[in-house]
């Protein structure tokens, strides 16, 4: 497309060409000053909370976007966020295992068992997998309401500590802020530079035609474990991050519904885009919110607005993003 | 001799839940192999069936056979009307259709909720009094509820086999094109086929009522069942879901009573992932093309 214009605009196109490689860099740069700046603004504790939470759910989208791009669909994401939430609670409770190290030890045992379980429940794909893992998440949340002696079943656990950093406590929601935003870069980039390397060729390939991609000579299985082990991973890590925010855990805070709430945002975004993920959690993680008034009746505006979205912006709010700048881009050509 | 009466009441308890397990499985089977949808809100379903039955039966006093017919019913014409307005547009594309019955779930499930409250309401036995065989005695109620169960299925499965329109439902399930080269109308199979799929859920919910309680989430466990049956069975086998549905609900009821019932889910759940390995498309299941 770039091409397109470039040699339609002729001499014109060119600096339009190096507007278009430029623009996208002080864009994010904005961006990022922006959310550093954003909540000195505001002295109202419970924007910094939202904005700590839309943070997290963009990480747990984007995660959950990351396992799409190969094609499956997980409906068992929150049972992957849940257990890394318990493995880092557990380990700073029982171990006094610093938070940062269990946020490090909970991404790295989820992926480990998402890649011993991927193994298995890769083979199905389709609809068949996307049932597996949402039956497996019910296991998950039996498991943990039963096992009293470890998990204090509904009880949940309680007084989890904050992260703290060289003996500096994020003990507030701006501090933990700061962290987040980090966090979130962190897995943005990492995702949006996997998506380049040769990695995400080979993601996109199977997500676009997997028998074409298997008799090309790309193992498809291992790529899908990968994408599966990279994305539990990232869930896991960031469920430890957000336990030691919120300080409290029980087999309610993340369910089925969580899932259900995961693909939500990542589909009303956009599912065939990293920032799809993040837009939905922008757009959906305040809505509850606004919602406020219709007490009872904003999950079914919430379903709702799921379905309009399906269908009438079947590729996401990204999609109209991506239309609205190619409308701008078109009327500045000519200049 | 305590022992046999413990076990010949876990083989009732197993056809019972069997019985519902089947009925909401075949349901949710044949939507799957006639529309390729995966319909997530089947369970919410199951719960208007049991609502409307309580409402029926214990508010307005009506016949018990009344109260499934109106129950069948409503839910039935409500499907229809959600296939054609909701589910239509995704034919194309399974992965978009199975998250929009995701969205109708929410939306049922807590429009339940604002109706009708969240505390969960009991509905008192249809028959009351026990039958007893030597040493066994086993609740009317229970009898009931699997004579009612078979015989809803015996009806649905000629239907199926006997009239020209259960023909025509097949046919789209083994081919849609050719069924429509034979001049069959998919847009009105389609709706038909959901619409009856759900009524047999909302018939299961109905039986299941004085069983269980009613409330707004009953509807996830029938849901997840119908889940493992159809895995077991293979998704789009009718047959399988009969034969997968009976087996879980008996494996389901000995396992809990030996083991207690979260072995007895966790025992299912690990027989289903054994499955899909050794055979991935259920033990009745034809491999997909």
């Amino acid at each position: 497309m770039e091409g397109q214009v470039a040699s339609a605009v002729g001499q014109g196109g060119s600096r339009l060409a190096a507007r278009r490689r430029f623009l996208p860099g002080v864009a994010i740069a904005a961006l990022l000053a922006a959310a550093l700046a954003l909540p000195q603004l505001t002295a109202n504790q419970f924007y910094v909370h939202l904005a700590n939470l839309i943070l997290l759910n963009s990480i747990f989208a984007v995660s959950l976007g990351l396992i799409a791009t190969v094609g499956q669909i997980s409906l068992g994401h929150a049972a992957f966020v849940a257990a890394g939430a318990y493995i880092s609670a557990l380990a700073a409770l029982s171990f006094k295992l610093p938070p940062i190290l269990g946020i490090v030890l909970a991404g790295l045992v989820m992926g480990l068992a998402a890649v011993l379980l991927g193994k298995i429940l890769l083979r199905l794909r389709g609809v068949y997998f996307v049932l597996v893992t949402f039956l497996a998440g019910q296991v998950f949340t039996l498991v943990v309401l039963n096992w009293e002696s470890v998990t204090h079943g509904a009880n949940g656990l309680i007084g989890i500590p904050a992260i703290s950093l060289f003996g500096f406590p994020l003990s507030t929601r701006l501090r933990f802020y700061y962290f987040a935003l980090a966090a979130f870069v962190l897995v943005v980039t990492f995702v949006w530079a996997l998506m380049r390397s040769q990695y995400g060729r080979a993601f996109r390939s199977i997500a676009e035609n997997i028998r074409l991609a298997e008799s090309s000579g790309i193992d498809v299985s291992h790529y899908q474990v990968v994408a599966f082990a990279l994305g539990s991973g990232i869930a896991g890590a960031a469920g430890a991050a957000m336990v030691h925010y919120v300080r409290f855990l029980s087999p309610d805070s993340f369910t089925f519904h969580d899932s259900v709430a995961y693909i939500t945002m990542l589909v009303v975004g956009g599912r065939h885009s990293m920032i799809g993920g993040v837009l939905g959690a922008l757009f959906l993680t305040p809505l509850p919110e606004l919602l406020r008034g219709f007490v009872g009746a904003q999950h079914i505006i919430y379903g709702a607005i799921l379905l309009a979205v399906l269908m009438f912006i079947p590729n996401g709010l990204v999609s109209v993003g991506k239309s609205l700048l190619a409308k701008v881009t078109d009327t500045e050509g000519p200049e | 001799m305590d022992y046999s009466i413990l076990l010949a009441q876990a083989a009732l308890n197993g056809l019972v839940i069997g019985a519902m397990y089947m009925l909401m499985a075949v349901g949710f089977t044949l939507v799957f192999g006639i529309m390729r949808v995966v319909n997530f809100a089947h369970g919410e379903f199951y719960m208007l069936g049991a609502f409307t039955g309580f409402f029926t039966y214990v508010h307005w006093e009506m016949p018990f056979v009344v109260c499934l017919a109106i129950a069948a019913l409503t839910s039935g014409v409500l499907g229809m009307l959600v296939e054609r307005t909701l589910i239509q547009p995704f034919r194309s594309d399974e992965m978009s259709g199975m998250i929009a019955t995701l969205a109708i779930s929410v939306i049922i499930q807590n429009g339940a909720v604002m109706l009708w409250g969240p505390v969960p309401r009991a509905m008192p036995d249809i028959v009351t009094g026990t039958l007893t065989i030597g040493p066994f005695s086993f609740s009317w109620s229970r009898l009931v509820v699997i004579a009612a169960a078979a015989l809803i299925f015996i009806a649905f499965w000629l239907f199926m086999q006997r009239t020209r329109l259960g023909r025509a439902m097949r046919a789209v399930a083994q081919d849609t094109e050719t069924a429509l080269i034979q001049g069959i109308r998919v847009n009105y199979i389609y709706p038909l086929a959901f619409g009856m799929s759900v009524a047999l859920a909302a018939l299961a919910g109905a039986l299941m009522g004085p069983v269980f309680s009613v409330s707004p989430f009953v509807g996830l466990t029938p849901m997840l069942k119908a889940f493992v049956v159809v895995i077991l069975g293979g998704l789009g086998s009718v047959p399988g879901a009969v034969v997968g549905g009976l087996m879980l609900g008996m494996i389901e009821s000995f396992t809990a009573t030996m083991f207690g019932s979260l072995v007895s889910d966790i025992l299912q759940l690990l027989l289903v992932i054994l499955i899909l390995l050794v055979r991935p498309a259920g033990l009745l299941g034809q491999r997909e093309a």
